[in-house]
């Protein structure tokens, strides 16, 4: 798909930006701008918690709808998780891992239970469930080393076994508990809970030696 | 310990049902291995989560978000916490013992959203209490201490050392209790026989600076309901609860007001 076709915010502020080509340098340069922007919302400057917003909205966002599959429920969330990030903005320090890593553990959580909490009248929408897939990302993800980067996480997850992989899925994108996990591969509980570990772990490692 | 270690990769990825959540996170209060391993996966979870972002969020949604967090006040840092002696140096671990706390915090707001059939229990014994007694609530939530010492954040501002409960019975009827801590900075309504309000009206929580009333949560009608306030307490010098239509209002309707409780500062 062409730049120009994109979504306006598609093209957030640090696509053009001039980020080191290096992709593991670039990340670490993004993740301490993200941390600056954090301490300035803490101080209650609202340009930054703006601009925190324009740069990981999609991904927060993203994580959320695929979870929850619901575009109402999943801009609800997002809300949530944001006021959230800026109420909490003071509590985040780097000892609890990037502030990427922390704003999409609460999105991811607040997803999950609120799929949890409503499941049975909500429906996640059926329309999108059968028509989502990963061939979106490449039609409107924007830029080439959030490419490579998605590249990169999908051959991590190609390194790992089928089961591993299946499981890690259904847990993490499909929002189910480890029993239902089991329940859908047909395998023992504790057969499912390592390989979600393992599935992180080889993930982790896979991730680890191409930064 | 090798078998609840196992747990942790679940646990990152939300999957740990109930019971296991709660035996997991009592023993990731003491192991700093699986703390560890939690920051570890939770970075790794944030890279997988790249495969998701499909499009970007509707256009309408960043004026509101934007709009909602002028509202909204950041909280103050947390006062330093002393170091364990035994902190592991190098690698991130200092930090990560420095963070329990915040930890800690987390994990009792989660539980407090996982748990509110057994809180809500314990609520409405309180509630009891508070009414019965006239605020004088404090002494039973002593001597459920022990017992709630690690449930939810409710439980932890109802044993608060500050805590306050303030009680009124509401112009159109219901007992409310608001259980108040200056120094958690948060508020707790707990309405008992709230009278239904139709589905096109709702209760709405409100702080008070002054004249000045910031509209905060919602809260639907009929039967025992409790929910936080969204607002901290910074400069806030008493509490309301007005009856809006749904969705709630930016200015309570004065004919509506049920209750308006001065805090003591």
């Amino acid at each position: 798909m062409n730049v120009s076709q994109l979504p306006p915010n598609a093209e957030g502020q640090h696509a053009g930006s001039a980020r080191p080509r290096e992709a593991s340098s670039g990340r670490e340069a993004e993740a301490a701008h993200l941390a600056e922007l954090m301490t300035l919302c803490s101080r209650g400057h609202e340009e930054a918690f703006t601009e925190l917003y324009d740069l990981t909205s999609q991904r927060i966002y993203g994580i959320i709808l695929r979870v929850l599959r619901s575009p109402d429920h999943a801009a609800e969330v997002t809300q949530e998780v944001y006021v959230e990030v800026w109420r909490q903005s003071a509590r985040y320090s780097p000892g609890r891992g990037s502030v990427i890593a922390w704003m999409t553990t609460m999105a991811h959580r607040r997803a999950v239970d609120r799929v949890r909490s409503v499941s049975s009248e909500m429906a996640r929408d059926e329309r999108y469930a059968f028509h989502s897939g990963d061939r979106e990302i490449d039609e409107v993800w924007d830029g080439v080393e959030q490419r490579l980067d998605i590249e990169r996480v999908r051959k991590g997850m190609a390194s790992l076994t089928a089961i591993q992989r299946e499981a890690l899925t259904l847990a993490y994108f499909g929002g189910y508990t480890q029993s239902q996990v089991a329940q859908l591969l047909k395998l023992p509980l504790g057969t499912v809970k390592t390989r979600i570990r393992d599935g992180l772990i080889g993930l982790r490692d896979a991730l680890g030696v191409e930064a | 310990m090798s078998e609840i270690h196992g747990a942790v990769g679940a646990y990152v990825v939300n999957a740990l049902d109930p019971d296991e959540l709660e035996e997991f996170e009592a023993h990731l209060a003491v192991c700093p291995t699986c703390r560890q391993e939690v920051v570890e996966f939770g970075e790794t979870a944030a890279e997988l989560s790249l495969l998701a972002s499909a499009s970007p969020p509707p256009a309408a949604l960043r004026g509101s978000i934007l709009s909602a967090i002028s509202e909204v006040r950041p909280l103050p840092p947390e006062p330093p916490v002393e170091t364990a002696p035994s902190a592991p140096t190098g690698n991130g671990s200092q930090t990560i013992t420095a963070d329990l706390r915040h930890a800690v915090d987390e994990l009792a707001l989660r539980r407090q959203q996982r748990r509110t059939r057994v809180l809500s229990v314990l609520v409405a014994a309180v509630v009891a209490a508070a009414v019965a007694l006239g605020g004088v609530v404090y002494t039973l939530v002593q001597s459920r201490q022990a017992q709630v010492a690690q449930q939810a954040a409710e439980t932890e501002l109802l044993t608060a050392p500050d805590v306050q409960t303030y009680t009124a019975t509401m112009k159109d009827g219901g007992q409310i209790s608001f259980v108040v801590s200056r120094s958690l900075d948060r508020a707790l309504f707990i309405g008992k026989d709230l009278p239904a309000v139709g589905s096109d009206r709702t209760y709405q929580l409100w702080t008070l600076e002054g004249e000045r009333a910031i509209p905060d949560n919602v809260v639907a009608g009929g039967g025992d309901r409790q929910e936080f306030f969204r607002e901290t307490l910074s400069g806030v010098t008493g509490l309301a609860v007005s009856i809006e239509a749904a969705g709630g209002a930016q200015q309570p309707t004065p004919s509506t007001i049920q209750t308006v409780t001065p805090l003591s500062s």
